[in-house]
């Protein structure tokens, strides 16, 4: 008897464990499945074993998308948690006033996406009713760069940024306001610069927090679709096109399911190798 | 003990009562696509409340789905969920269905109700799939050339027939610093086949188009590479502007032209609300006319925007035709029609009975009763939306990007387009297209 009252903890994981395999393991499993078919999504699935991915190798559409997903990944991983961790910095040193920056830095983080993405489509970018029409009718010749192929993906990826880096400075300040503040204190009293400062004090006190961080941006990175599907639906001639704008337009505009789950399949390859590579850093630091 | 005996025989009678009311009225259930509250209130004034007075035996009930309603249905019919009355974005979301026994052959309800006395018989050969009728066409449109009048006039120019004519023309107002096309596609990006509709119905010409269709001759074939390098010569002089990708298809592009800062306006027949709308708001005034073609002869690209068909697990099959026959009537047809202009024109083949509200453009009655004429005749093109299979289609609409910013040349677009239509013809994902 004793022995049954010991393993009834097991049963607190069973709701979590029910709502994980039917929400998540059942519909990813399925997909995977789907990967190796041909699907309209109407009709019965046919198998066709690898020639999904095959499509994919000869597609030039797929090699454009998954460059464009990397380019964002390196934007991503550089540039908004560069200013997160500047602003953040200053936060701490400069404390008047800290909590207005934070708001104000926060504040685009809260708004929907598709309103910030309709708001930079008509009052920034647009030539007849934002400030690109503006500076055209003054007589400086500026392009409303979503529409040119060279600039499209940088023009989404500015509105990203800025939705975004807000979020990365007030994770980045509460890790900082972690610090022990004797070794700060340390720091100043044996003379040490701002940037010093950052670099040998700072920056090592919240190693764990930017290196959770830069794996997360691997993994939304590659799932990135709402502001590019808002903005520019990947056009145009897909100079944007990333590849979940690829997955969803080939599942519902050219009923291609089998294709659209083959693409989905390489978007969770580099999230699962991100994932590892997050799980690796949890674990040495445990042994730490 | 009898007493509640006599009482529980009571409430029995009054549940089976109320149960036999419920049953004699039967409920239709119909999606509807995205509609903004003035227009379901106009199919509740419209359709719904008459047809419930007409049939009190059935109750309408009418569900707006919004923009998403082509995926919620798909996955709605493959669970047997769907609603009775079908409704799909065109006969290129029919065949798939109608391929996967979805949807039910409407021939039955087609003779008892006579509809093929009271449908123009073309709409009715488009809404085949292996020989048998599985949708009705709700509504056709077509795609020609607005121009600002109000404009020309004051340049002395004449609505072009040709398209040397219109060539020369578009040369003129650039000259001038006028864009020659109102056009954009940043709230559509489907805005893009209405020119290549137009290049290869214009160029290629109809018959060509019919052969390409019926898998008779290769999208490669000379015509066709012709047209696509006209429409790219197009482009590439900026008859489209430079803000093509910034402006919206419907409001923007109207104002445009309306305003006088383009002067002729590519665009399909669902855009005379706005064109009223905007001529109104600059005090200028518009005209239509066919698109110009290489001999002179206007030629209209027939399109259809939405269908009506019947789910094969519908729980009330009987009334779903009922409603259907009931949208095919001269009454709806003029209400609808005059309110929201282009969305309800209703192939009905007399429509000298309608009555059509007073504030109507001539332009628009003049232009259906001709678009209906040339249907009537035998001498209509062919819209891309409308008779080509869904991957093709989506193709035509992002390839041709590709042409434009000289990614690929027009012969590539053509070769990939042919593989995509082979692929899917085979396939049987192809609408009808009847033989000329």
């Amino acid at each position: 008897m004793p022995e049954k009252v010991i393993h009834m903890h097991r049963l607190y994981v069973l709701p979590t464990l029910i709502i994980n395999i039917v929400i998540i393991a059942i519909p990813a499993l399925l997909t995977v499945a789907l990967a190796f078919f041909e699907w309209d999504g109407i009709s019965t699935p046919v198998f066709v074993g690898l020639d999904n991915f095959a499509a994919l190798w000869d597609d030039s559409v797929f090699w454009t998308a998954l460059t464009n997903n990397i380019i964002w990944t390196i934007i991503f991983l550089t540039v908004p948690i560069g200013m997160g961790l500047l602003a953040a910095t200053m936060l701490l040193v400069v404390r008047r006033g800290s909590n207005t920056f934070q708001v104000i830095y926060f504040l685009p983080v809260i708004i929907a996406t598709a309103i910030t993405g309709r708001v930079w489509q008509g009052m920034i970018y647009s030539p007849v009713t934002g400030v690109t029409g503006l500076l055209q009718r003054l007589g400086i010749e500026i392009a409303n760069p979503l529409t040119e192929t060279s600039s499209a993906l940088y023009g989404i990826a500015v509105v990203d940024l800025w939705h975004w880096w807000g979020f990365l400075c007030v994770i980045f300040f509460a890790a900082l306001r972690q610090v022990p503040a004797e070794q700060i204190e340390a720091a100043r009293i044996e003379g040490a610069t701002f940037f010093q400062m950052i670099r040998y004090v700072l920056l090592p006190g919240i190693m764990p927090t930017i290196t959770l961080m830069m794996i997360m941006t691997v993994i939304w990175s590659f799932l990135v679709f709402d502001f590019v599907y808002i903005l520019t639906q990947g056009g145009p001639a897909y100079s944007s096109e990333v590849l979940s704008t690829l997955a969803y337009r080939s599942a519902f505009y050219d009923l291609a399911v089998g294709k659209a789950a083959a693409v989905s399949v390489v978007i969770s390859l580099f999230g699962l190798a991100a994932t590892v590579l997050y799980i690796r850093a949890q674990a040495s630091e445990f042994e730490q | 003990m009898t007493k509640i005996k006599t009482k529980l025989l009571a409430a029995a009678a009054i549940v089976i009562g109320a149960a036999q009311i419920a049953a004699a009225q039967d409920r239709v259930t119909w999606w509807y696509e995205q509609a903004t509250p003035d227009q379901q209130k106009l199919i509740k004034e419209n359709i719904v409340e008459p047809f419930d007075k007409a049939n009190p035996e059935q109750s309408l009930k009418v569900d707006y789905r919004g923009t998403e309603l082509d995926k919620q249905l798909r996955v709605a019919m493959l669970s047997g969920n769907g609603p009775d009355v079908v409704y799909t974005a065109g006969p290129s979301y029919v065949a798939p269905m109608a391929q996967s026994g979805q949807l039910m052959p409407l021939d039955d309800y087609a003779a008892k109700y006579k509809w093929q006395d009271r449908i123009l018989p073309v709409f009715l050969k488009m809404g085949e799939y292996n020989g048998k009728l599985y949708a009705l066409p709700k509504t056709y449109e077509t795609v020609g050339l607005f121009y600002n009048k109000t404009l020309f006039e004051k340049h002395g120019w004449q609505a072009p027939k040709t398209l040397d004519e219109m060539e020369t023309l578009a040369d003129a107002m650039l000259k001038e610093g006028i864009t020659p096309f109102a056009a954009g596609n940043a709230d559509w990006r489907g805005a893009n086949e209405w020119f290549v509709t137009l290049a290869l119905n214009s160029v290629a010409g109809p018959d060509n188009l019919n052969k390409a269709l019926r898998g008779e001759m290769p999208w490669t074939a000379e015509p066709f590479v012709k047209s696509i390098d006209r429409l790219n010569s197009w482009w590439q002089k900026g008859y489209f502007g430079k803000n093509y990708f910034s402006l919206t298809s419907s409001e923007q592009a109207a104002d445009a032209m309306a305003s006088g800062k383009a002067g002729m306006m590519p665009t399909g027949t669902w855009q005379f609300q706005n064109v009223a709308t905007y001529g109104k708001k600059a005090g200028s005034e518009a005209g239509f006319v066919g698109f110009p073609s290489a001999s002179g002869d206007p030629i209209f690209p027939l399109g259809i925007g939405s269908t009506f068909s019947i789910a094969t697990k519908a729980k009330n099959p009987e009334g779903a035709a009922t409603v259907i026959n009931y949208v095919f009537s001269p009454e709806v047809y003029g209400t609808m029609n005059s309110a929201w202009q282009g969305e309800w024109n209703i192939p009905l083949k007399d429509i000298s009975s309608v009555k059509m509200a007073s504030e109507v453009t001539p332009l628009f009655t003049e232009t259906m009763k001709n678009l209906s004429a040339s249907v009537a005749d035998g001498k209509y093109g062919y819209t891309t939306w409308t008779f080509l299979p869904p991957a093709t289609d989506s193709y035509i609409i992002n390839g041709i990007e590709e042409v434009w910013l000289k990614k690929i040349s027009p012969t590539d677009y053509l070769t990939k387009l042919d593989e995509s239509f082979q692929k899917e013809s085979k396939a049987g994902k192809a609408p009808a297209v009847p033989a000329r």
